[in-house]
């Protein structure tokens, strides 16, 4: 019974939380680009530490993954620019 | 001839500052037609921070590859963390301007989106056609 009150007051909690979306929308935009880099820089390094010869190749290779990851974060960033409330 | 970091760092510096340039007049005029004076500096705006963004990471790359692989990855992931925060702090105030207008604020956005995307080709272009020479480097 007492469960059944929690969630029932939680919920209400849950349905009067307001404010501005956006706060959800840069959360939510945030975890695809930091996955993406996350996965770039592992790889680089250990593909550094595998053929250190190789390093400036990798290091120019990751540049070019990184600002691929990063415009994708840029945009996330940009869209209140067309995303009028 | 064979190329180092330095130099292929360099050229995609240049050239991306170039291409940035170009697209930001082509937006100001758009701009100009689309919104007046507001779409001019609104266009601006958004090659600015294109040029900035897309430069700090091709300069993260070019100062982090002196320092060996800890200072490269300390250069490019600290320089990507200060500048997502900058660019935070910079949307926050020219999303609250009052200079950009409702008809300009898509020039920013269209502008920025542009810039990143020719860049993008660009870089990818000029690193596809540089002759990397493997090098054994120093960690100190």
């Amino acid at each position: 019974m007492q469960i059944i009150q929690l969630a029932a007051e939680t919920a209400t909690q849950v349905s009067a939380i307001s404010g501005n979306l956006g706060v959800l929308g840069y959360g939510i935009a945030t975890i695809g680009p930091a996955l993406g880099v996350g996965l770039v820089v592992s790889k680089t390094i250990e593909s550094i530490a595998r053929q250190p010869e190789m390093a400036g190749r990798l290091q120019v290779t990751m540049f070019i993954g990184v600002a691929l990851i990063e415009a994708l974060a840029l945009i996330g960033l940009a869209t209140p620019f067309i995303f009028t409330a | 001839m064979l190329d180092d970091v330095k130099s292929v760092m360099q050229r995609v510096l240049k050239l991306g500052a170039l291409l940035v340039l170009v697209i930001t007049l082509v937006g100001s005029g758009v701009g100009f037609l689309v919104a007046g004076n507001p779409g001019v500096l609104a266009a601006l705006a958004g090659g600015l921070l294109a040029l900035l963004f897309t430069g700090l990471t091709a300069l993260s790359v070019l100062i982090g590859s002196r320092f060996g692989l800890t200072g490269f990855m300390g250069a490019v992931l600290g320089g990507w963390v200060f500048k997502m925060v900058l660019f935070l702090v910079i949307f926050s105030l020219l999303s609250r301007a009052e200079w950009l207008t409702t008809q300009a604020r898509p020039i920013v956005f269209f502008t920025i989106v542009a810039a990143v995307l020719g860049t993008l080709i660009l870089d990818s272009l000029l690193i596809a056609k540089a002759r990397l020479t493997p090098v054994v480097q120093s960690d100190k």
